[in-house]
């Protein structure tokens, strides 16, 4: 189903995120890959699930057959689309194939900086940007390519697109959230900020553009964890006390630690936007919990 | 200017194994900035080559070897050196290297022409002799005028034309910290002049036609195809 039907019912809406394995899923009976497991544990849980595209530049299975695989299992996958590997002529087949496939929300991005990856020689492509290729998927959407060439049928996909509430400056952020919303975003997943009041002021800022936000949340699972994407994760910035809080319970407690904090700054969060998106790294397991802890605190 | 750096001597003398008697010819326009192929480093060169049993037969820099109009009047007096040699090797760009090649073939010799130096972009020079920065990468489209005189197709790192990714951090590039957010530059020059309203609007997809390479310029008549 398309997330924008469920925006469209004034739900609050629930999205996690798995990462495809580095290999060939080929099941023949055999048990789940992991990011299938991962999905699979969810899946009464959440309305969709993102499926990433070569994250962090690290090379996988594609999110396309990804995608594909979460729908033979009875999920809504969110085909996430990055321009960093694809010029313009790929990026619209993949649109077309992924609609084509059954798949129903797209998320729009412009993709990590190849350095971050395990191919740091490669060629980036970025033949477009995550704008541009909203406008396009738009276009495709209405019945035509980018060139103006009539499709035989046209594709029928929800748009996403992220944004970044920690970005400084804010107002240069906003200004190109507001060319995505033009350029056709439906609804808008986040990166994480760990602040209520800092997402307080995003969200007062965004409310007049008439997208529904989703709280993107990482899971932060362990101090260690909080300093790498500190130090290696761009446009995520996790705070000292956080970090400092993780680290003063024994390794075992982790889990439940993260639990607590997911709980506290979403009880604080929930109320402001139209849903969430969990990026739980492997630690899907949490989200029944914390779900059942927060329903109460969603905007009625 | 185009920006140059010298191989490493293991991989010219790779470049020149069987060739023993080598024609120098460097080049005093942008590889004299560079420190990379003026007539100091060819002279230097020279005397590297010669320590490694190499027997240098001629030296030449002339002002734009890139340049028909500046190479051919040096080159050509020197034609029977050039033929001597068993091989030239360029201390210049590579469109320094290929004038050098076009001008043997057009001399009727048939040399082995090799290059010395890396190419590494457009440059242009902020400190003399010290600092050089690559900010255009002659696309045939130029969006300056958008954009408060600060490219983004080349300073920013993943060449973007409708605003910033999310990944800067305190104003820096996601991929060099070390190196400032291009959107945010333009961002803050915009600020500054009062135009922010111009990066409202959408830029829409590059035209790549218009850097299809190879590139003739026909100079006249101001085309490009």
């Amino acid at each position: 189903m398309k997330l924008t039907e469920l925006f469209r019912q004034k739900k609050s809406v629930i999205t996690s995120e798995v990462g495809p394995v580095k290999g060939c899923v080929r099941l023949n009976g055999g048990p789940p890959p992991e990011f299938l497991q991962e999905a699979l544990n969810i899946k009464d849980y959440v309305d969709a699930v993102n499926i990433t595209d070569n994250q962090s530049a690290v090379m996988r299975l594609g999110p396309l057959a990804g995608s594909v695989l979460l729908k033979q299992y009875g999920m809504d996958p969110i085909f996430q689309m990055t321009c960093r590997d694809r010029n313009r002529l790929a990026l619209q087949s993949d649109l077309l194939s992924a609609c084509s496939l059954g798949i129903d929300n797209v998320l729009c991005l412009t993709g990590d900086h190849i350095k971050f990856g395990d191919h740091k020689a490669a060629k980036q492509v970025f033949d477009i940007d995550s704008v541009q290729l909203l406008h396009i998927a738009r276009g495709l959407n209405e019945g035509h390519d980018m060139s103006g060439n009539q499709l035989t049928k046209a594709t029928n996909l929800a748009l996403g697109a992220a944004a970044t509430p920690s970005f400084k400056p804010l107002d240069l952020h906003l200004l190109k959230m507001e060319k995505k919303v033009k350029a056709g975003a439906e609804f808008f997943q986040t990166q994480p900020v760990y602040d209520p009041r800092h997402y307080e002021e995003f969200a007062r800022k965004t409310e007049g553009f008439g997208v529904p936000v989703m709280f993107g949340l990482v899971v932060i699972k362990s101090p260690q964890m909080g300093r790498f994407i500190n130090d290696n994760v761009a446009g995520i910035d996790v705070p000292e006390s956080l970090i400092q809080e993780m680290a003063s319970v024994p390794k075992e407690q982790y889990k439940a630690k993260a639990t607590e904090i997911c709980i506290r700054l979403l009880k604080d969060i929930a109320p402001m936007c139209q849903g969430i998106h969990f990026m739980p790294f492997g630690w899907s397991d949490i989200i029944p919990t914390v779900l059942a802890e927060i329903k109460p605190y969603f905007p009625k | 200017m185009i920006g140059t750096t010298k191989k490493p001597m293991t991989e010219i003398l790779q470049a020149l194994e069987g060739h023993d008697k080598v024609a120098l010819v460097g080049c005093d326009g942008c590889a004299k900035v560079c420190l990379t192929g003026g007539t100091d480093e060819v002279a230097a060169l020279s005397k590297d080559l010669e320590a490694q049993g190499k027997q240098v037969i001629l030296e030449v820099t002339p002002e734009r070897t890139c340049n028909v109009a500046k190479a051919d009047p040096v080159l050509k007096p020197v034609q029977d050196k050039l033929q001597e040699a068993d091989a030239v090797l360029v201390l210049g760009c590579g469109g320094a290297v290929q004038i050098t090649r076009h001008l043997t073939e057009v001399y009727g010799l048939t040399i082995p022409v090799k290059t010395g130096l890396d190419s590494v972009g457009h440059m242009d020079t902020l400190v003399p002799g010290t600092l050089a920065l690559e900010q255009c990468q002659e696309c045939g489209q130029c969006i300056l005028n958008e954009t408060g005189g600060i490219c983004p197709v080349t300073k920013c790192a993943k060449g973007l034309l409708e605003g910033p990714c999310g990944g800067a951090q305190d104003g820096k590039c996601e991929a060099d910290l070390s190196r400032d957010c291009a959107w945010i530059l333009i961002y803050n020059r915009m600020q500054a002049l009062g135009e922010l309203d111009k990066l409202k609007r959408y830029m829409g997809p590059k035209d790549y036609s218009k850097a299809a390479r190879p590139r003739t310029l026909y100079i006249k008549e101001g085309r490009v195809t």
